[in-house]
């Protein structure tokens, strides 16, 4: 992002006599990216497996009612952080050191530091889901992991995140990847809303409302900001290369990357909140605007994947494709009830659960999906992917989302329209909604057996081909010695 | 699910990192954001309150809150109070702490909280001789000042009184304030210690 | 010149615009928020919970109530309702007064009006023709009050007397207002369900005091013990015809007792200056509540040996 360049095809990064061979990148990259994904992808399975439980009580009242750890209230925010800090954060973060690597034509540094903090990461996921059942949920949305789990996640990422400063520090390149920016503010974005709600959350509370406002920021900067900052990264990035088109306009990404920053951080106020009426205020003006962020990715994405000049992964651009398209309803969906006369009629339904549901499995999980399919081949170093078990993972995750939401958001209209009328039991308008659950639980199925191929896909990887990296290592470290010695080889 | 049914492949020949076109962004984004930016702003300043704490949506300032205010039932606590800082506070201060040998506190005395006959009586008609109040005696003498006040006027200054400093009282409404002043008729007489004592 | 810095520093500030705004700010103005009078009475609102209630706040959070109830009552706009309490001595002067300031009132209307007291003459949303109409009432002799009445669909399915407001939380923590109904709102709770032992049996299974209620029983909050000879005088006393387990008798832990006495402390019924309404009295708590233990709402009680301050005041 320094000097202006020149608009003549001339590739983005032509190899400097000094930079390193792609293969050597990818496998610098290699244990802690296949660390951070394989554990992310059995967490996903464990969310959503507590996820179909949750729902499950919502049709039989008397399901597992004997024992605390298994209430609803104890299943439904353990999955949900399982999802968010199992799956999507520890993806995020591998996502962000293989670009960091790949964009800047560099190893990773300190791998080892990454892998200590993804360990770190997954201690601190599991004693925060076990927290949560065990009753030391904090209550908030998106921050229901209690303070000491917090406390391991936080020092995690902060390694994680040195490994891959160090990596963007280190860059060959001298112009940035539009995906570069995206990945560098979310690389400290992370760190910086964390603290700060555990600070004012967890380990000194603040008083009254301000700690709901504080957590509703938390909430929408970790949703809307950072996963849409590390999403959009990996969307800008994988379009281009899996179709082989230019990304269509740096001034178009910078434009996205301006408005998310600006204006994103600020949504995620309910507009009937019990606080002074400038905070949601403010919330909806952001919100609004975010109506032109979306618009923007999907200008973007739609000119960029025009007739593709050499297709490559296409199981990658699917989900990558599902992705942008969920990203596009999720934009609307908020933005359509940020507006008071419609948030009279969808707050506190399911419509919001749907949405949030879109905007974190259907763009971010898809799109984490599209890259983790991408990668990981690269990172092995072989491409072993059975094509018939991505595609039912595909479709099992789709066919699941859709069936999930699509009934949520439809009970969440239902139940809204008729809540107005002061006449109508709420009894029954909540049962009728329940009916409508019965779809959803079934999607959530869906869902599972999707995340279960998921996994079984990439252990293929990790436990079957063990073997050979031992060998394939020994072979490339040879190759590499030779070559810098001076020999063609 | 044995790793040799699936043949390892040779990874393709990964083309350069993506490249970046430089195409300018489309002008209708552009004039949507700042459509859209404007009537956000539009909207706050109409609804928005400008950062004031009191005023909750529906209302969109504090002078529409005001006009929602129930009527205080003829007690103005703000009336009371810049009557009792001009009329009282000049011997027993604005703080209610008193003055030694001019007039005694009303911060947790047990007169301002106690009885309200007994209290209304005392800037009706004035107080004479020793008065005990908080475990000091005061022997002073206080005209009758509340005597040229209406009902409302007094039972603000004496609500703002019992409320204040730390009292909680209840208030004190105009129509116990004319209750009184019928129950003493034309009394010009000051009260003492002993005749309040004998009021209910 | 190298832009990398520079752009660091803006993208920086421009997310941590939106920390100053929303966390700083609310900290310093919510954050540093004090109880403030109740309208029309000096006594300051909110009260802190009691001890066992705010135990049952924790047990509140730790078994995710806050996944399927809210605590917020919302408000759409608010209505000024004139009602006639007295015609006074001079009856005719009144009539022609009204007929005068209400020129679209039917002659039958304002006959009946004047002979059924209380009477609601005018609802409007303008205070100043309110306040001309009183005047005039007052004027000709007659007494009239001014209801503030809210409205709004959370108010009129009677979740509330008013809208929820950042008070009712000062000293609540952790605060959790919730973001789903899929069961009924409960910032008033305490005042539509006061009873202790309806609260406790709810707890442990729903359908006995709800029929038809999706929400899940809390079985593991309660005990329960074979019915032997002698009752314990903590059972539950479920209503007729819908013992859960007959044959057993269920005794509250200490847990269900704090939770419910969380429930019964949520009021959100105090007229305060950011949500105005028309209290029904002067004194805090309307309390025909028994089973409320003093203190134990978040209202303050009136100070101990006061009587109610005013009678039900007219204009």
């Amino acid at each position: 992002m320094n000097e202006p360049r020149p608009s003549s095809p001339s590739p983005a990064a032509t190899p400097a006599p000094t930079a390193c061979p792609v293969a050597a990148i990818d496998r610098s990259c290699r244990l802690p990216v296949l660390f951070l994904f394989v554990s992310g992808a059995a967490w996903l399975l464990a969310g959503s497996v507590l996820s179909l439980l949750a729902s499950i009580h919502l049709h039989a009242p008397n399901f597992l009612s004997h024992r605390a750890a298994l209430g609803y209230g104890r299943l439904q925010p353990a999955s949900q952080e399982a999802l968010l800090y199992g799956f999507c954060l520890p993806a995020a973060m591998g996502i962000g050191l293989w670009l960091f690597a790949r964009l800047g034509s560099t190893p990773l540094v300190q791998p080892g530091l990454a892998i200590f903090g993804s360990a770190f990461w997954n201690l601190g996921c599991a004693f925060g889901i076990g927290g949560i059942l065990a009753g030391d949920a904090t209550g908030f949305a998106a921050f229901n992991l209690p303070g000491y789990a917090g406390g391991m996640l936080l020092a995690g990422y902060l390694l994680v995140s040195i490994s891959a400063a160090l990596t963007f520090h280190q860059r060959k390149v001298t112009t940035l990847f539009p995906s570069l920016w995206f990945l560098v503010a979310a690389l400290f974005w992370f760190p910086w809303i964390f603290t700060s709600a555990q600070l004012f959350l967890v380990v000194a509370p603040v008083r009254g409302m301000a700690q709901a406002v504080i957590a509703w920021w938390y909430a929408n900067n970790l949703q809307n900001v950072y996963l849409w900052l590390t999403g959009l990264a990996a969307v800008f990035y994988l379009l281009p290369k899996t179709t082989g088109n230019a990304l269509y306009s740096r001034n178009l990404a910078l434009l996205v990357f301006w408005l998310v920053l600006v204006f994103s951080s600020w949504g995620g106020i309910p507009a009937s909140a019990p606080v002074p009426a400038w905070i949601p205020t403010l919330s909806l003006v952001a919100t609004l605007v975010s109506l032109v962020t979306v618009f923007a990715v999907l200008t973007a994405c739609r000119r960029t994947v025009r007739r593709p000049a050499a297709p490559v992964a296409p199981a990658s651009l699917r989900f990558v494709r599902f992705g942008v398209a969920s990203f596009v309803v999720a934009g609307l969906m908020q933005v359509v009830a940020a507006f008071p006369c419609v948030s009279a009629i969808t707050d506190f339904t399911w419509y919001g659960a749907a949405r949030t549901q879109i905007n974190v499995f259907g763009f971010f999980a898809m799109v984490a999906f599209g890259a983790i399919y991408f990668i990981v081949p690269r990172v092995a170093g072989f491409e072993c992917l059975c094509p018939k078990r991505t595609k039912a993972h595909f479709w099992l995750a789709a066919v699941g989302l859709v069936l999930t939401v699509v009934p949520e958001a439809v009970a969440g209209l239902n139940e809204g329209l008729k809540l107005g009328d002061a006449n109508l039991s709420f009894l029954q308008i909540s049962a009728d909604s329940f009916h409508l659950m019965r779809v959803s639980t079934l999607g959530i199925l869906s869902v599972v057996l999707g995340q279960a191929f998921f996994l079984v896909n990439l252990l293929t990887y990790v436990i079957g081909t063990s073997r050979k990296w031992v060998l394939a290592e020994a072979s490339a470290a040879t190759t590499d010695r030779l070559k810098t010695a001076g020999v063609n080889s | 699910m044995s790793p040799d049914r699936v043949q390892p492949l040779p990874l393709p020949v990964e083309s350069s990192e993506p490249k970046v076109a430089e195409d300018a962004v489309p002008i209708v984004l552009v004039v949507v954001f700042l459509i859209l930016f404007f009537c956000g702003l539009v909207y706050f300043d109409q609804r928005g309150a400008w950062f004031k704490p009191e005023v909750y949506v529906p209302y969109a300032s504090i002078t529409e809150l005001q006009a929602f205010q129930p009527p205080t039932g003829g007690i103005n606590l703000e009336r009371g109070k810049a009557l009792y800082e001009s009329i009282c506070g000049l011997c027993h201060n604005n703080d209610g702490t008193g003055k030694p040998n001019q007039a005694p506190p009303f911060a947790g005395s047990e007169w301002a909280l106690g009885n309200p006959n007994r209290m209304i009586r005392i800037p009706l008609n004035g107080l004479n001789g020793s008065i005990k109040v908080k475990d000091t005696d005061w022997a002073l003498s206080m005209p009758a000042m509340g005597a040229a006040l209406s009902d409302e006027d007094l039972s603000a200054v004496l609500s703002y009184i019992r409320t204040s400093w730390g009292n909680k009282a209840t208030p004190i409404t105009s129509d116990m304030v004319k209750a009184v002043r019928g129950a003493v008729g034309t009394r010009t007489q000051m009260w003492t210690v002993e005749q309040l004592n004998a009021v209910q | 010149m190298n832009y990398g810095p520079l752009l660091f520093l803006a993208a920086f500030a421009a997310m941590s615009a939106s920390w100053f705004g929303f966390v700083i700010g609310p900290q310093a103005q919510l954050g540093r928020q004090q109880p403030a009078a109740m309208l029309g009475s000096p006594v300051t609102y909110p009260a802190n919970r009691s001890g066992e209630a705010r135990q049952g706040l924790q047990i509140y959070r730790a078994n995710g109530c806050v996944e399927c109830h809210s605590q917020q009552v919302r408000q759409t706009g608010t209505k000024l309702i004139v009602q006639l309490v007295e015609l006074g001595t001079n009856q005719p002067a009144l009539a022609a007064t009204l007929k005068r300031e209400l020129p679209s009132l039917p002659e039958a209307e304002l006959t009946r009006a004047m002979e059924k007291l209380p009477a609601a003459l005018l609802t409007t949303s303008a205070r100043p023709d309110a306040d001309v109409l009183m005047k005039a009432i007052a004027a000709a002799g007659g007494k009239c009050s001014l209801q503030i009445v809210p409205v709004g669909p959370d108010l009129e399915r009677g979740w509330g007397k008013r809208r929820t407001v950042a008070g009712d939380f000062l000293y609540d923590s952790p605060v959790l207002p919730g973001y789903q109904r899929m069961g009924p709102d409960l910032a008033n709770v305490g005042a539509r369900n006061p009873d202790l032992n309806w609260q406790l049996c709810h707890l442990f299974w729903p359908r006995s005091e709800v029929a038809g209620s999706g929400m899940p029983a809390c079985e593991f909050l309660f005990e329960k013990l074979p019915l032997g000879a002698v009752r314990s005088p903590d059972a539950l006393v479920f209503p007729a015809g819908t013992d859960p387990v007959p044959g057993f008798q269920v005794i509250p832990t200490p847990a269900a007792r704090s939770l419910a006495a969380y429930l019964l402390s949520l009021r959100a019924d105090a007229p305060l200056f950011e949500a105005p309404f028309s209290a029904p009295a002067v004194a805090a708590t309307s309390t025909n509540a028994p089973a409320v233990a003093p203190g134990s709402t978040n209202a303050p009680a009136p100070a101990a040996g006061t009587p109610p301050a005013n009678p039900p005041k007219t204009s």
